[in-house]
């Protein structure tokens, strides 16, 4: 278990290492993963901004001069559900949760927002660098 | 792990099937004893055949049964039918064509009596066939099964600059419990790479479009035809309530089961477990187990330990 506690600077250093020494964002094309993307936990946004697959620095309190494509938004008991070792149904993964808000409008779920092709554009790295959230959380797992 | 030189039990052949008046040329595998019951074998959307593939190879299910397992036309090794130009058309699934091809296939294969099993889409396409062919079938297995299940006929699952291979797969990366061995589920998207452009999307329109049993679930006649609607605990599309409610809505004939920490590829994320949990369910349309299945399947109703989740990537200690 990663003794951090969950969103902090230290939790978000651990996590941008545990990105950049991802074999899977350096793959299949993950590589060209190059949009920044936030993370909003309850009221705290983070930018996580991302380069060739990599984290080049995460932001706290992003503003008018950051850029980002898309981001994801959730209460924290949301976002603690999802980076649990073994997650509950339906907040165990992005696609999983914005479908039970969007799609069924039940609440404690995560949302992805923004430009919806860029998300699917780079569903996959972005896919798994949210879950990569999860294995830094735990040291560990997928 | 297999043995150096093992040879599965597995056969392929391809069967003509005439569907709606055009010469279908559909693969399909099998084993099993040729007069075991059939249980005839659907994948998910955009899919194909190798998701059965551990039920093919389940020493246990096919002393009894004659496992098949086909391609859909379009998917896999079923290509398109050569009489058509079906290039000039975006591909797109209804339930009409869909149960047509079911009949037609168990008719061409000339099976008696077969067991139906699907998921996803195949395991909606059971209300649809206890609607209109209640006959044709012994017993329906539908697998993450649901009266409606909107919301995925999406166009970005077939444009032009998004990956879609990956797309396609990656989209359907959370139907999966993360109780499933990483290898399987891997396997799962790894399949799922493999379909035609716009086929999975044209399954879709069938899935969440087409298909919409909300308020037509009395036509469904499973007084006459055993139907089991068997979803997994983390199908977010159609969910274990989601399968309660429409086997109420149908009423006499109709079971729902929960299959725990797994998802709605069961077959094919975690075939060990899916295996087991299937054996309970063929027991009951056959009556040789006892008493009523359980609203809730567990891992430890039927003896499988779950492996930890994934292979942990621990961290070096600096």
């Amino acid at each position: 278990m990663n003794d951090t506690e969950f969103a902090s600077h230290e939790w978000w250093e651990n996590y941008k290492e545990t990105v950049n020494s991802d074999p899977e964002m350096q793959v299949r094309g993950h590589d060209k993963f190059s949009d920044n993307f936030y993370v909003e936990i309850g009221e705290e946004r983070f930018l996580i901004q991302m380069q060739n697959g990599t984290v080049q620095e995460i932001l706290p309190n992003p503003a008018l001069n950051n850029r980002w494509s898309f981001g994801v938004e959730g209460d924290r008991e949301a976002w603690e559900e999802f980076v649990q070792e073994t997650p509950p149904a339906f907040n165990h993964e992005i696609v999983a949760s914005h479908y039970r808000s969007a799609v069924r409008n039940e609440d404690g779920h995560l949302m992805m927002r923004g430009d919806n092709k860029k998300i699917f554009q780079n569903l996959r790295p972005f896919q798994r660098a949210l879950d990569l959230m999860r294995v830094a959380n735990n040291n560990g797992g997928s | 792990m297999a043995e150096q030189g093992t040879i599965e039990p597995i056969t392929g052949k391809y069967v003509h099937v005439e569907i709606g008046g055009v010469d279908h040329r559909i693969y399909f595998e099998e084993n099993g004893p040729e007069d075991g019951t059939p249980i005839l074998c659907q994948h998910t959307a955009g899919n194909n055949c190798q998701e059965w593939r551990h039920l093919l190879t389940d020493e246990e299910i096919t002393e009894d049964y004659r496992v098949i397992a086909h391609d859909l036309p379009y998917h896999g090794k079923s290509v398109p039918p050569t009489s058509q130009s079906w290039w000039e058309e975006d591909y797109k699934m209804t339930g009409k064509q869909f149960t047509e091809t079911l009949v037609a296939l168990a008719d061409a294969l000339e099976l008696e009596d077969p067991i139906y099993m699907g998921s996803s889409m195949g395991g909606n396409i059971t209300l649809e066939l206890a609607d209109w062919y209640p006959d044709r079938f012994q017993a329906l297995i539908g697998l993450e099964c649901g009266a409606h299940s909107p919301g995925f006929y999406i166009d970005w699952l077939d444009h032009p600059e998004v990956n879609t291979t990956e797309v396609n797969a990656y989209s359907c990366w959370g139907l999966m419990a993360p109780q499933s061995p990483e290898e399987t589920r891997r396997e799962t998207m790894y399949l799922y790479e493999q379909g035609a452009n716009g086929v999975f999307k044209g399954d879709l329109y069938y899935y969440s479009v087409d298909h919409d049993y909300r308020d037509k679930l009395d036509q469904v006649k499973a007084d006459e035809c055993p139907l089991y609607i068997v979803n997994g605990e983390y199908d977010y599309l159609t969910t274990p309530e989601d399968g309660k409610e429409t086997a109420e809505g149908v009423g006499d004939g109709a079971v729902a089961v929960e299959m725990a920490q797994i998802g709605h590829f069961p077959m094919s994320e975690h075939p060990e477990l899916f295996n087991a949990y299937l054996k309970e369910i063929l027991g009951d349309i056959t009556g040789d187990r006892e008493g009523d299945l359980p609203s809730v399947l567990t891992p430890d109703d039927v003896g499988i330990e779950l492996h930890p989740p994934a292979p942990a990537r621990e961290k070096s200690a600096e």
